[in-house]
């Protein structure tokens, strides 16, 4: 058996263009490649993270944005445990396309899915989307908010050790609690932790410091949310 | 030291022992004499080895004065040689300029030749071009900056020189315009011989570029007007060869093969022609693949025209949109599960049937494309190895072929219709899944209902069928949704009826399996009637459980077939593709669940309303027995023998109708049910020494009863009972230190009763006296 004790699937989804590739290849390589083409279907990745002393194994799903892989990745949304959608702050279109990336997520992922909104590219100068717009839509929609940049190696582990530590969390909540949540439970608890980690990335940007990942912020919300867990004894 | 140590380890205390010691120690000392002769025997070698070594040394003296001899020479021959070697490099220099002068000479020589000679090729009368050509060709080889200096050199003296190259030169542009013109006037005759004639002639005259560009677009355009004539006549070639369901695809084919056989044949042409300082059979292909992109992308609008394809991408997408807009999927699947789409059916919906050859038609598109591109991915290959010697150099041409590929119209073409695939194969698998549930059949004598087998059936042909497109991406896809259809429908199928609970009431089987059969057919199921809710109950929880297995087999065929596809994947595809898999296998726990939830529901339902009444029976009987009554109980109709009676009517009704899975598993309830339910009563009655006999035996009885009728262990679900009974049955309080003792339990298991509750289980014996049970060690 591999050495881990949680394997989550993460899948990232937006508009072609901004910059999913380089979000994944920043955290799994640590680099900012130079003119890659654009993504073909699905691309997939490993990493192995420890969070909370436990070692997770991150799947990691690129896909394409544009239009006709739409029935590959589409394929992909059921068994992800978390979904990061995209845009680019330096482009408004990528942030229109956001309601129908949102009804795409709504068909075809598990309800209980974890999302997080992330504006990526914020070492642009020609800045179209205020964080607060963005901030705004994200807590609309009851996702986790965070802006990036994968040239800049900013907020990028944050994102994904984030994500992580909330998917333990919920795993470890359906083990221990009755596994059942409300719809009810779910709507209300959940507006909390999207301020729970948009004002984490608040925070983030006032100190600009990625070593606290402020895991215990979503404490008191994890047990909430739920998942459709896939811990793997490890 | 090791002698003594042995010794003093001996044990002297008695005269044998003496004895004995003393015979080891004769023994020993025979031993080490005949170690000591052997020693011995070594000395005169040792002795001569010695002598050697000295007569040795005087040799090596004699060796160390040689080898500072030797060195001595070695360095003087050494300056010597170095010496000697600037020389044969000043040799080897003037060797070099005297060869290159040679040449020199030889070009002077050959250019005069080829000046006259040029002139008199190219003249009208003669026309000999490949002549000419081949003057110029070697004109061209020469050096020409070498040549113009040749030319000032020996200015003044030879004229002729400078007068030969500017002949030449002149000649090499009138014969570059000739063999145009002669090349574009084949093109208009559709002569091919001459258009291949001067095709090989282009690179003579320098005209590497041209020569390769001009023909690939003669032969793109000859390519062209046959595509368009055979595209016209599509159906009618289709159907003169019975494979109108293949028309496009076999077009598709038709056009892929000609652009690969132009490659093909003119592969050793150009490595021959245009030589191999530059690939130039990639800038042919990069031409070609223009045109093909352009035939393709003719080929499949008439065939999205002619398959109605934009019609039934509406139409499913319709449908689609339907059955998620009359609320959530789950909302529906409370009520009658199944039943996704409104029942009634509207016209235009599209029959997943009617699909089906599209379905493949675009799955051999799809793969001829892929084939395609492996053929010419080849034969770039073979042309960068030969046209270049490093392994850097020829990677790099064809990683601009990938390039091609990737930036190509028809890779895109096939993106588009591999989606289209994607989507028209997930209606099909959907449809054709509602469908097999819609029409649920059940035989009797059969455990399972033929839904079963039909929906495995439509997933693996699913999956197989997007094997044959030879694309990863879209093998993925399909299992992704094949889980995602299984995860969905098929255990939402599953479930429901096991929601419904199952109904409570006398049964009998044999009649509701006949009900439920028509029942299915008609697609209503009247929850009212309760022996057709109760066959279709068990039915669905066999189905689930066979499920389980049969979703095991699905993985690991598909695993098998898929290695077989793609021998070549790239281990990130190998990933790809496993972790899909496994996503697949994964919807084992969710049919595992539906069948753990449904026994749970039996054990609500028809387990225990029906076991508590017998059990507590047992609270009617007395426990409080003389002799003579005693022998009276057994003489009539026991507890014991009451309870299993009705026990085993009970599975009885079950054991033909469940799967073995399922049945054993309902004997594990039952025996966890009944054992809590009898320890309940027991903890309410009282017992005397025979009636604490009588429970020991009828407990016994019930655990052999039990054991009987399954082939899973229910022994360690009656310890406690069996525990509870030994304690009922002592003969008096005192005697429990027998059992009580763990480490001599050879026939108890240890104790599932705690002490407290041993003492509260023997105070129901009213015979045992309070002080006796208090004073107990435990
Ligand atoms: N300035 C800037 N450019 C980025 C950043 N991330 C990606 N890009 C650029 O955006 C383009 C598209 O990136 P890519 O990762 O291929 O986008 P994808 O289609 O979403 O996968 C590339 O030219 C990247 O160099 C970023 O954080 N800052
Ligand atoms: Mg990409």
């Amino acid at each position: 058996m591999e050495d881990y004790k949680f394997l989550f699937k993460i899948v990232l989804v937006g508009n072609a263009g901004v910059g999913k590739t380089c979000l994944v290849r920043r955290f799994t390589q640590g680099l900012f490649p130079p003119g890659q083409g654009a993504t073909i279907g699905v691309d997939f990745m490993i990493k192995t993270v420890e969070v909370e002393g436990e070692k997770i194994k991150l799947q990691i799903w690129d896909t394409a944005g544009q239009e006709r892989f739409r029935s590959i990745t589409q394929s992909y949304y059921r068994s992800a445990h978390a979904l990061i959608l995209v845009y680019d702050i330096s482009c408004q279109p990528t942030f229109d396309c956001l309601p129908d990336w949102l009804r795409e997520i709504q068909e075809y992922a598990n309800i209980k899915v974890l999302k997080i909104l992330v504006g990526n590219k914020t070492d642009r100068h020609d800045r179209e989307i205020p964080t607060e717009v963005g901030h705004y839509f994200a807590k609309q929609h009851e996702m986790y908010f965070l802006e990036t940049s994968a040239k800049e190696a900013e907020n990028v582990e944050r994102l994904f050790y984030e994500i992580a530590a909330e998917l333990i969390d919920q795993a470890r909540s359906k083990d221990g609690s009755s596994a059942a949540t409300t719809a009810a439970q779910r709507q209300t608890d959940s507006g909390s932790i999207g301020l729970g980690f948009s004002s984490l990335s608040a925070k983030a940007a006032q100190s600009n410091c990625c070593s606290g990942l402020g895991l215990g912020n979503n404490d008191n919300a994890s047990g909430t949310v739920g998942s459709n867990n896939t811990s793997q004894g490890g | 030291m090791d002698f003594q140590k042995g010794i003093s380890d001996w044990d002297v205390s008695t005269s044998e022992k003496v004895d004995e010691a003393l015979v080891r120690l004769a023994q020993e000392e025979e031993l080490a004499n005949a170690r000591l002769e052997t020693l011995l025997t070594h000395q005169c070698q040792i002795e001569a080895k010695m002598s050697g070594i000295g007569r040795a040394m005087a040799t090596l003296l004699a060796v160390e004065s040689d080898s500072k001899n030797l060195n001595a020479q070695i360095v003087n021959t050494a300056k010597l040689a170095e010496s000697v070697s600037a020389k044969v490099r000043r040799l080897d220099l003037a060797r070099c300029r005297a060869s290159e002068c040679q040449q020199r000479v030889h070009d002077l020589i050959d250019l005069q030749l080829c000046s006259q000679g040029v002139v008199k090729a190219i003249s009208d009368g003669e026309e000999d071009y490949e002549k000419g050509a081949a003057h110029i060709a070697r004109f061209l080889a020469m050096d020409q900056q070498l040549l113009q200096r040749t030319a000032d050199d020996v200015q003044g003296s030879f004229t002729s020189v400078s007068d030969a190259v500017r002949t030449l030169e002149e000649a090499t542009e009138k014969m570059q315009t000739q063999i145009s013109r002669r090349f574009d006037e084949a093109v208009d005759n559709d002569d091919l011989a001459s258009v291949e004639r001067f095709f090989k002639i282009y690179p003579l005259v320098g005209c590497h570029g041209i020569g390769i560009e001009k023909f690939s677009n003669y032969i793109c355009k000859k390519l062209s007007v046959k595509a368009q004539k055979e595209l016209r006549n599509a159906l009618d070639i289709a159907k003169a060869e019975r494979r109108l369901q293949l028309a496009y695809a076999d077009r598709l084919t038709a056009i892929l093969e000609n652009f690969a056989r132009v490659v093909e044949v003119n592969q050793p042409i150009i490595e021959a022609c245009y030589g191999v300082a530059s690939p130039y059979l990639l800038d042919m292909i990069k031409i070609l693949q223009r045109e093909c992109d352009l035939e393709v992308k003719n080929l499949l609008l008439e065939f999205n025209k002619n398959r109605q394809i934009q019609y039934r991408i509406q139409q499913i997408k319709e449908s689609t949109q339907r059955s998620s807009g009359s609320g959530s999927a789950s909302s529906n699947i409370q009520s009658l599960g199944h039943y996704r789409k409104p029942s009634g059916g509207s016209v235009d919906k599209l029959n997943p049937k009617e699909i089906d050859a599209i379905i493949a038609e675009i799955t051999v598109m799809h793969s001829r494309v892929e084939l395609y591109f492996r053929f010419m991915r080849r034969r770039v290959q073979a042309n960068a190895e030969a046209c270049m010697t490093e392994k850097e150099a020829q990677k790099e041409i064809l990683d601009s072929y990938n390039n091609i590929i990737i930036k190509s119209d028809l890779s895109r073409q096939m993106q588009e219709i591999l989606s289209t695939y994607l989507l028209f194969e997930r209606y099909f698998m959907e449809e054709s899944v509602l469908k097999a549930i819609a029409l649920d059949t059940f035989e009797a004598g059969q455990t399972c209902s033929s839904m079963v087998d039909d929906v495995f059936f439509i997933l693996r042909k699913s999956i197989r069928r997007s094997f044959s497109t030879q694309s990863i991406n879209g093998t993925c896809a399909v299992i992704n949704n094949a889980a995602s259809s299984l995860d969905g429908d098929f255990v939402n199928a599953l479930k429901t009826p096991l929601k419904n609970g199952y109904p409570s009431g006398y049964i009998d089987l044999a009649q509701a399996y006949n009900a439920i059969q028509t029942t299915l057919q008609q697609g209503k199921l009247q929850s009212s009637d309760a022996d057709r809710g109760r066959a279709n109950f068990l039915v669905q929880l066999n189905n689930a459980d066979i499920s389980t297995e049969y979703i095991e087999t699905l993985w690991q065929t598909m695993e098998q077939e898929i290695a077989g596809t793609f021998p070549n994947m790239s281990s990130v595809e190998r990933q790809l593709l496993d972790s899909c898999l496994t996503e697949l296998k994964n919807v084992r726990d969710a049919l595992k669940a539906t069948v753990d939830f449904g026994m749970q529901q039996l054990r609500s339902s028809a387990i225990k309303p029906r076991l508590n009444p017998w059990v507590d029976q047992f609270l009617n009987y007395s426990h409080y027995l003389t002799e003579e009554e005693l022998a009276k109980y057994e003489a009539g109709e026991t507890f014991v023998q009451f309870l299993i009676v009705q026990l085993d009517g009970l599975l009885t009704t079950f054991k033909s109708s469940l799967s073995p899975r399922n049945y054993d598993a309902l004997v594990s309830i039952l025996a966890t049910e009944v054992t809590l339910r009898l320890e309940r009563a027991i903890k309410k009655s009282t017992f005397n020494r025979l009636g604490g006999l009588v429970l020991d035996q009828e407990v016994r009885a019930l655990g052999t009863y039990l054991t009987g009728a399954t082939s899973w262990s229910v022994r360690d679900k009656m310890t406690r009972l069996s525990q509870i009974a030994t304690l009922l049955n002592l003969e008096k309080v005192s005697e429990l230190s027998e059992y009580w003792n763990p480490e001599s339990s050879n026939d108890m298991p240890s104790w599932r009763l705690t002490p407290n509750e041993i003492r509260t289980i023997l105070t129901l014996r009213t015979d045992f006296r309070m002080e006796d049970i208090k004073r107990l060690q435990l």
